[in-house]
């Protein structure tokens, strides 16, 4: 971004233009949240598309859950239950990604203008 | 390759010595497809030569800045390539409403960028500290953990969960003032929030180039009263993120 169409940059947090630049750089780098299947890759590109949306359910589940904690809606037990259920369901991603060679990264995908999925 | 659809309504025997001083990508030489009171401008180059790398982007985004300043136009996509002007006349006539319509709704005005930046952690902490109702809450929890593995986990995963939530309020209460501000200048904003954790607020905003000054003076009461944030504001853009028509 050239310095000339920056009409205001204020602020105590440390950022300098490259600062910015390399922020921005990182949002707009979707080599890795792309999903690029091809003949050769077709398990891993598979596992990577299988995967993303199982992680991004997941994820949802475990917010309604929390929220559900939060609100004081669940027994000791049922929270103590909820506990076990979601550490098993992360242990299990962990293991599935660690199989597929994925990292949280790759399981992102670029919306485009919508942004990522997660 | 196209790069922006203007409107020629105002000042149309300018166009053609305005493009003539242009270089296009690769130095092509640009020039104007007509109809009626819409041009589009182009150069021609083989689709076979076209490299989408960063610099042609920066190439072509100059041209179209270029143009800007002179009319009002949509920017088309980096890389859009027709086969002969012919094409691009029918192209023009099949959606002339709806370009009408576009460049109407951005004529005279320009599109700003507004980045939002924070240290998360530490404004995270200046938060908790602020919300003696969390720590409460947070403390009570601390001391309900018993010996169990699997409610440590909850306990550790709602506090991330309310961290989230704090900061999700909270952004979404800076937006909140933002978007009253904005109602004022009259202008149609595009607001996303967390981009990333350190880029809380990516917003645009079609506003009048009057407008600026005034937008600044906000930007900065607005830094004075966020002292913890970036404020970043850019522009004027020719208006990307405000073209909103699908090419029949």
């Amino acid at each position: 971004m050239s310095e000339n169409k920056i009409l205001c940059n204020t602020g105590s947090v440390d950022l300098s233009v490259n600062d910015i630049s390399e922020e921005l750089e990182q949002l707009t780098n979707s080599k890795d949240s792309k999903l690029e299947l091809t003949p050769a890759n077709a398990d891993s590109g598979l596992a990577k598309l299988v995967l993303t949306l199982v992680e991004l359910i997941r994820k949802l589940i475990e917010k309604q859950a929390l929220r559900r904690v939060d609100g004081g809606l669940l027994t000791d037990e049922e929270i103590e239950r909820l506990g076990e259920t979601l550490m098993k369901l992360e242990m299990k991603m962990e293991e599935l990604k660690k199989h597929f060679n994925l990292t949280d990264r790759d399981l992102n995908i670029n919306l485009g203008p919508l942004g990522d999925l997660m | 390759m196209i790069y922006a659809i203007l409107s020629v309504k105002k000042n149309p025997g300018k166009l053609d010595p305005l493009l003539a001083g242009i270089k296009g990508i690769s130095g092509a030489g640009l020039y104007a497809v007509l109809v009626d009171k819409v041009a589009v401008a182009v150069c021609d180059i083989n689709k076979v030569d076209l490299v989408a790398d960063k610099s042609g982007a920066i190439e072509y985004a100059s041209v179209i800045e270029t143009l800007a300043q002179q009319y009002t136009l949509l920017p088309v996509r980096y890389g859009s390539v027709m086969e002969s002007a012919g094409t691009i006349k029918k192209l023009l006539k099949r959606n002339y409403v709806e370009i009408q319509q576009n460049l109407k709704k951005v004529e005279n005005k320009f599109e700003f960028g507004l980045k939002v930046f924070c240290d998360s952690e530490k404004l995270i902490a200046e938060l908790k500290a602020e919300s003696k109702e969390t720590n409460e809450v947070e403390q009570k929890s601390g001391s309900e953990i018993q010996n169990s593995v699997f409610r440590e986990y909850i306990n550790k995963k709602l506090k991330e969960h309310r961290r989230e939530e704090m900061m999700l309020s909270y952004v979404d209460s800076v937006i909140a003032e933002l978007t009253e501000f904005l109602t004022h200048l009259n202008t149609v904003n595009k607001i996303k929030k967390m981009a990333s954790p350190k880029n809380i607020i990516d917003a645009v905003f079609l506003l009048k180039k009057d407008k600026i000054e005034e937008m600044v003076q906000a930007i900065k009461d607005f830094q004075s009263k966020y002292p913890e944030l970036n404020f970043i504001l850019t522009g004027p853009w020719p208006p990307y993120n405000f073209v909103e028509f699908t090419i029949k």
